[in-house]
């Protein structure tokens, strides 16, 4: 059974991981899915499901890790208008 | 300032040609079009200065593909390259399980068996086949086709060729809010139809078809039901069996997944036979020869597992920001005409008409929204869209109608600056309008005289 503490710097390191992204739809989908997602888990009791939603998660993590290594590696030539306005 | 960019990027492809981790991308003539202003980071591109990136409301045509697809893609294209019909070694071993395990999950999200999954190179492709290819395999007994005036462009075009090998086509019309009438579809049929195609989702208005009572017609008459589904799967919930569908049309990049690939699916029990288009060794059940693109093919299904999984958390999402945008733009205008049935409609697609209000100066004031209108998809000439037409929208208010998509991606900030966007442009355009004074002073449009010079 996987403590509070595991889960909560589970949820930490993908909101930072998805704070990364140069894309702005995609920050903000990270954003939003990996706070829904954990939200909507919050009320698990039952261990064996509690596990599987935190290995789905922590596979999750790594797929999002891996994939901002690429992502930063073709960074955007021009910036978003939502980014534009937000200056 | 562009000259200088190409003169650099000259410089270093020449002194370093093949570095493996060279970053530089090639110059192409389009590339040398976009001078981009690295002072004040504005856009110019094709005579239009914009600030920035528009925001993406166009998802109809097609969806930015997800990281995660994106990922599934990356291991299989540089390890699993092996033909996946090589029968004899490990490579094509590979390649075909991974080709296998899509399958599965393609099949998966439409409730059928994996053998009844065939892939192609797209919906267009996956449509040709099913209409042509069956009308061909039953031509000495079936010579009549069933479908709609508001099909996709394919359809209707492999409908118009099946006409001049001479087939006979009915093109059924459809209802004020873009339902096909039931009573038309069973009226149309005849002992020797052999086809039936009607899409699921429409991919300019957004109505869903009553798919289930369509096909409940066709099993009763025996007919043939081919759908094209491409804006349908992953979005709505699609059970191939409850549908009666005996053929049904799929593409990977309306669900975030690549371009390029595409399924069609050919029901098993009751089976129906098709002449394939593409001839050769027989691969994929005969049907479509060719070697797959087994990179494209392991993103079709990774799209495919996560638009399951996703299916209803997107559906939420995409229902509060279509409601947002719809109310948005009412709270602000009058004369906002939505096309197609409010009821029955995907939650993604919403096509709005503005009255009084020119068409191609109102897409041409919204440069920073990337939508779709009504006219554009279609033609290159100045004709609005058949699909409006055949709804029985006016010619003023189909040349207005801007089609907004609506994604997984969609933040409410961008929806928010869309409505502002629009009700700025439309304000502006109707102040400049003679046509909205009049209404505004109460006088009928329809009924004036206009004199003669």
């Amino acid at each position: 059974m996987v403590s509070r503490s595991e889960v909560l710097s589970l949820c930490r390191a993908l909101l930072r991981a998805g704070r990364q992204y140069p894309d702005y739809n995609i920050r903000e989908y990270t954003k939003r899915r990996t706070l829904d997602g954990f939200r909507m888990n919050k009320n698990l009791t039952d261990p064996s499901k509690v596990n599987e939603a935190f290995a789905e998660a922590k596979a999750q993590l790594m797929v999002a890790e891996r994939v901002l290594k690429v992502y930063l590696a073709y960074p955007p030539k021009t910036k978003n208008i939502m980014e534009v306005k937000l200056q | 300032m562009a000259s200088k960019v190409i003169s650099a990027t000259i410089r270093r492809t020449l002194t370093n040609p093949h570095g493996a981790f060279s970053r530089c991308r090639h110059l192409s003539t389009a590339a040398a079009a976009t001078a981009v202003n690295y002072e004040d980071e504005s856009i110019l591109m094709k005579g239009v200065r914009i600030s920035g990136r528009p925001l993406y409301l166009d998802m109809q045509a097609t969806t930015p593909i997800d990281p995660r697809v994106f990922d599934a893609m990356n291991d299989s294209t540089i390890h699993e390259y092996g033909n996946p019909h090589s029968r004899t070694h490990m490579y094509g071993w590979e390649a075909e399980n991974a080709v296998e395990v899509a399958r599965i999950q393609v099949a998966k999200l439409i409730e059928a068996s994996p053998k009844e999954i065939i892939f192609m190179s797209g919906a267009t492709e996956a449509n040709n086949t099913a209409v042509k290819g069956v009308m061909h395999f039953y031509k000495d007994t079936k010579k009549h086709v069933i479908t709609t005036q508001t099909e996709h462009k394919c359809v209707l075009d492999s409908c118009r060729h099946l006409q001049q090998e001479g087939f006979e086509v009915t093109y059924l019309p459809v209802k004020t809010d873009g339902l096909v009438d039931l009573e038309m579809l069973k009226e149309a049929i005849r002992p020797d139809t052999g086809l039936v195609s009607i899409m699921a989702v429409n991919n300019e208005i957004g109505v869903v078809q009553p798919m289930e009572e369509i096909g409940r017609i066709c099993k009763e008459h025996n007919v043939p039901f081919h759908t094209d589904a491409a804006q349908a799967i992953g979005k709505i919930p699609v059970d191939v069996k409850k549908w009666n569908v005996a053929l049904m049309s799929m593409s990977a990049h309306k669900i975030y997944g690549p371009k390029g690939v595409g399924a069609l699916y050919v029901r098993r029990r009751p089976r129906i036979r098709l002449e394939p288009l593409m001839n050769g060794g027989g691969q994929e059940r005969g049907l479509r020869s060719g070697t797959g693109a087994t990179q494209q093919i392991v993103g079709f299904g990774a799209a495919c597992e996560l638009a399951m999984k996703e299916m209803e958390y997107d559906e939420k999402w995409i229902k509060g920001l279509q409601e947002r945008l719809l109310n948005g733009i009412r709270e602000k205008l009058d004369g906002v005409v939505v096309n197609g049935s409010m009821d029955s409609r995907y939650v993604g697609n919403l096509n709005l008409s503005f009255a009084y209000v020119e068409g191609e100066s109102l897409l041409m004031g919204l440069k920073e929204v990337a939508v779709s209108s009504g006219s554009a998809c279609t033609s290159a000439s100045l004709e609005p869209s058949y699909v409006l037409r055949a709804l029985g929208v006016d010619e003023d208010m189909a040349h207005t109608s801007i089609r907004f998509g609506i994604g997984r991606f969609t933040t409410k900030e961008e929806i928010d600056k869309a409505v502002e966007l629009t009700v700025k442009q439309v304000e502006k355009l109707r102040e400049m309008s003679p046509l909205y004074e009049m209404v505004k002073e109460g006088i009928d449009i329809k009924n004036i005289q206009w004199s003669q010079h």
